[in-house]
């Protein structure tokens, strides 16, 4: 058997079967409009268990697939997932749902491209990041990568998902930071990009729906319904909860109660110790995500593993903030728990990979190790051990 | 990078401490109050029947419209189009219409369509609530009896205030876990509460009979009022009982006092002529006169305390029974000079004058009569032919009514039973004691007196019915002007009051008109509308002619 991280798996699996629970008590409560739709007790539970075993499958796929030829198909990934994202747009394959054109059709279910353009982009970066003519201190590097962000997240804007954008600047400067770009780079890059926010919400009725999250009591019916029946839900789970299938802010006060939100009731049924456990096991992840990192001796798995671990903590982060109204209220599922099959797939097979780097097989593998980058990095860490980061190199994780 | 992630989990971490604990008591509130529909307890009064079980006051369930005013969205073109659809001016619409709120009333009670038309305006924020409008649908029919109630279904008036603690239930509140969208979500909950429904001695046929023929009476003599009550003499239930002018319990809100009035036991009278029963049974049962007793009333006046009593017409020596039957003055004051002020007053008080007769019906006023100390010199020739008394219709009836029974006093009563809306008896008003005041011998003595007021040469003969004997008084009294003390010139109060078949008494019934133009006498007003309602309720109630060899030679068969 190969040594890879069963403390990763295990904590994979509580999330995956944690959330298959919290899916079937969010959604096993059928009103009189659903059912017209037809649909029944266990519809989107089995949808959900469908969609599992279909991630076990990528999950699979991703663990036993060589390193070496998922950097090849990085580029090739990285246009395909564009490709899909323009295909949303696309009459008879694009599906619109709330205003939002953010899924392609796919039988029998439809695909979110966004989220798999996180993971080719993860993907992408660590390749770029590990490759011998990535220089951290040029700007010309660093100004590559986040040209190809921003025509994804033109594109993503266009659908509009604001939380996918959120989530992928989050996630490519974080891996720049880490590669060892300069600091200044980042700044410099935020002017133009505050001022395009800034474009973005100039409107009163839109600054007005950003900002509620400040104040969601001043219009509890309205701009702020959803986050102030996010908090009735969190406030009355207290300490303990209110029990399994008891929360009552499922009965179609909470929207998205079985998605975005998924964490609010998951407050509601098991209390303030419940969502301590789910954000425990998140945080170990991301520990075993960074440890895995740590141990392998190729940069571009290091930089992978980094970046899916980055990539399920900050989805897992922001959810937890928007669900707690810390940020602006942005629909993101929660990674393995919430309902919405793409965000599951994507994540598992990102497990998979992070099980397939902890199994050290790319050790030996020298095609693709940059070994500049390897040797920095090993020496940076030794020069510069009670710092937290570098200037010229690679940043400590 | 390990400390960001980490130092944000930290700041989730505080922020659900504050919602989920610091918090908690305050948002567990707020998510109980939206969690929890109350509704309240849909009341519905209950059933007044007649006596024969037909519907005179029931309920029917009807849409109030309301609002909600916090997120209410009216823009001018709405409110012209809900202001022309419920016919109201779309300022008395906005004045319903608080600035915020949750809840206030915009119109109560629509009919069914209008309701559908409101609802086809598709204007958020308003709401339709189930209501129950009380209805009576027999109209004016027995409106005094019955009563009305207000737009809350409030007990005003008759029966429906009387017995309000039976028709009304206790309503209260229902808890209801509800979703997002108001729906209920437990189901099974009993949300009506229905009131005890009542069975009413009244009978429709009866009350319709003596309605009709008192409203014929208004217009023929352009009287003021009019009053009419019939009773089972035996029992004291009340077979029908109305006044004029009347009024729809359906529409209270138009009703002025006067309509509202229920004369008949709440509006005292000097009676006149048919007090003159008070000394006559009095005299008997203190022997002091017989039948056949003489008097002479020849001068045609008798002087008391410096004022002299007249009669209406000279009569010259009239038996005990002809004082009566001829309605004398003279006679009757020397009747009541005889007995003395104390044994006047002890009869009338026996006879129920001067106390409530106790009926079942919101307002019963007492009448009035002095007590002897405080009589002046002129009592003695006023009281006994009643004068200086006030009493109601009711008191005036059920004192016949113990000459017709046979010397009780019963205790009148518009309700016979109550019954639960499970169908248990929950009060039976049937069998009710009688008082007896008077000896028998004296009421069959009296009764025969009262029978040849309606035969030839008596003043009550058009109240004279073929086929049965009637015994009855007449009556014609002054009324005084309220401004000058003194007795009118123009207005009387006619009245006439007996009891058929007078051997075998079924009704008692009394009648009442005020004010009437043209002729004022008893005998001629009132008379006519007792023999016109006593004929039809006899043959409503298939009562057979008596076998009068006198009368009905006919029926003599050999």
């Amino acid at each position: 058997m190969d040594k890879y991280d069963k403390w990763l798996l295990f904590i994979t699996l509580v999330l995956i079967v944690f959330g298959a629970l919290m899916i079937y008590s969010s959604t096993s409560v059928i009103t009189p409009a659903l059912a017209k739709k037809g649909i029944t007790e266990f519809y989107y539970f089995k949808r959900h268990i469908f969609t599992i075993l279909i991630g076990f499958g990528f999950m699979f796929l991703a663990y036993r697939m060589s390193l070496s030829y998922l950097k090849k198909m990085a580029i090739p990934l990285l246009i395909f997932s564009f490709v899909l994202l323009l295909l949303v747009f696309l009459p008879g394959i694009g599906v619109t749902a709330g205003g939002a054109e953010r899924w392609i059709k796919l039988w029998p279910s439809t695909f979110q491209p966004s989220e798999l353009v996180k993971l080719s982009m993860v993907i992408f970066l660590a390749g770029y990041l590990s490759a011998l003519g990535y220089r951290a201190d040029s700007f010309a590097s660093f100004i590559k990568p986040i040209f190809i962000m921003i025509i994804f997240q033109a594109v993503i804007l266009k659908q509009p998902d604001f939380g996918a954008v959120m989530s992928l600047t989050f996630l490519t400067f974080a891996m720049l930071f880490l590669s060892g770009t300069r600091l200044r780079y980042l700044f410099f890059l935020s002017a133009p990009a505050l001022l395009i926010l800034y474009k973005l919400i100039m409107e009163p009725y839109r600054l007005r729906r950003v900002m509620s999250f400040l104040d969601p009591w001043k219009d509890p019916q309205g701009s702020g319904f959803q986050l102030v029946q996010s908090f009735i839900a969190f406030g009355s789970g207290g300490l303990t909860g209110v029990g399994l299938g008891g929360s009552k802010q499922k009965l179609s006060y909470l929207p998205e109660s079985h998605t975005d939100f998924i964490f609010s009731i998951i407050g509601e049924e098991f209390g303030f110790i419940g969502v301590l456990i789910v954000m425990a096991l998140f945080l170990l992840l991301f520990i075993r995500g960074i440890s895995i990192a740590n141990k392998t001796k190729d940069g571009f798995a290091y930089h992978l593993a980094v970046g899916l671990s980055l990539m399920i903590s900050i989805q897992a982060l922001i959810n937890f903030a928007v669900a707690a109204g810390m940020v602006p209220t942005k629909g993101l599922p929660l990674p393995f728990i919430s309902y919405g099959g793409s965000s599951l797939l994507v994540n598992m097979a990102a497990i998979g990979i992070l099980l397939n780097i902890s199994r050290g097989n790319d050790n030996g593998d020298m095609e693709g190790l940059n070994k500049k980058t390897f040797a920095r990095r090993k020496a940076k860490k030794g020069i510069y051990n009670d710092s937290r980061f570098t200037i010229h190199g690679l940043r400590t994780i | 990078m390990n400390t960001i992630i980490i130092f944000s989990f930290f700041a989730v971490f505080f922020r659900l401490t504050d919602l989920m604990i610091l918090s908690h008591k305050r948002l567990s509130e707020k998510a109980k109050q939206q969690h929890i529909k109350v509704e309240d307890i849909q009341i519905r009064r209950g059933i007044i029947f007649d006596r024969q079980g037909r519907e005179l006051a029931l309920n029917l369930e009807l849409e109030s419209l309301y609002c909600e005013p916090d997120s209410l969205n009216l823009d001018n073109e709405s409110v012209r189009k809900l202001a022309s659809t419920i016919a109201k001016e779309p300022e008395v619409i906005l004045t319903k219409i608080p600035s915020e709120g949750k809840f206030a009333w915009i119109e109560r009670k629509l009919e069914p369509d209008i309701a559908e038309r409101v609802k086809g305006l598709n204007i958020k924020g308003l709401g339709f609530m189930n209501e129950a409008k009380r209805v009576y649908p027999k109209g004016k029919l027995a409106s005094h009896v019955l009563g009305f109630v207000g737009v809350d279904n409030q007990a005003l008036e008759g029966i429906e205030l009387q017995y309000d603690r039976y028709l009304k239930t206790r309503g209260g509140k229902v808890f209801f876990g509800r979703d997002a969208s108001g729906r209920t979500l437990s189901s099974g909950v009993d949300k009506e509460a229905k009131g005890n429904n009542i069975v009413l001695t009244i009978d429709e046929g009866l009350q319709g009979i003596v309605e009709k023929e008192i409203e014929k009476a208004m217009l023929q003599w352009g009287a003021a009022a009019a009053s009419a009550i019939m009773m089972d003499p035996f029992t004291g239930e009340i077979l029908a009982l109305a006044n004029r002018p009347s009024y729809d319990p359906n529409n209270p809100g138009k009703v002025n006092d006067f309509e509202k009035r229920n004369r008949a036991i709440t509006d005292c009278y000097e009676p006149g002529s048919t007090f003159k029963t008070v000394v006559g049974i009095a005299a008997l049962e203190e022997n002091i006169a017989r039948p056949d007793m003489l008097f002479d009333v020849g001068k045609g006046g008798i002087e008391v305390g410096g004022k002299i009593i007249r009669d209406v017409h000279r009569h010259g020596i009239l038996t005990f029974n002809e004082v009566i039957q001829k309605s004398s003055n003279v006679g009757s004051v020397m009747i009541g000079m005889r007995l003395g002020k104390e044994r006047v007053y002890k009869y009338a008080k026996l006879l129920g004058f001067g106390e409530k007769t106790g009926i079942d019906l919101p307002g019963e006023v007492s009448g009035w009569i002095r007590p002897p100390e405080r009589w002046s010199g002129t009592s003695i020739g006023a009281i006994p032919i009643g004068q200086e008394v006030a009493v109601t219709p009711l008191q005036v009836l059920r004192a016949y009514s113990a000459i017709a029974n046979g010397g009780s006093l019963v205790r009148p009563h518009v309700v016979s039973e109550i019954i639960s809306p499970e169908g248990k008896l929950l009060v039976s008003l049937r069998d009710m004691e009688m008082n007896r005041i008077i000896s028998k011998k004296t009421a069959e003595t009296f009764k025969d007196i009262l029978k040849g007021v309606v035969e030839e040469g008596g003043t009550g003969k058009s109240a004279s019915i073929e086929g049965n004997e009637v015994a009855g008084k007449t009556g014609t009294a002054q009324i005084i002007n309220p401004k000058t003390k003194r007795y009118s010139k123009e207005k009387f109060v006619s009245s006439f009051v007996g009891f058929v078949p007078a051997d075998n008494p079924r009704l008692a019934l009394i009648v009442v008109i005020y004010e009437p133009k043209g002729q004022i006498y008893g005998g001629v007003v009132a008379a006519p509308v007792f023999r016109g309602i006593t004929n039809q309720a006899l043959s409503y109630l298939d009562i057979p002619m008596e076998d009068n060899p006198h009368k009905n030679p006919l029926l003599v068969s050999r």
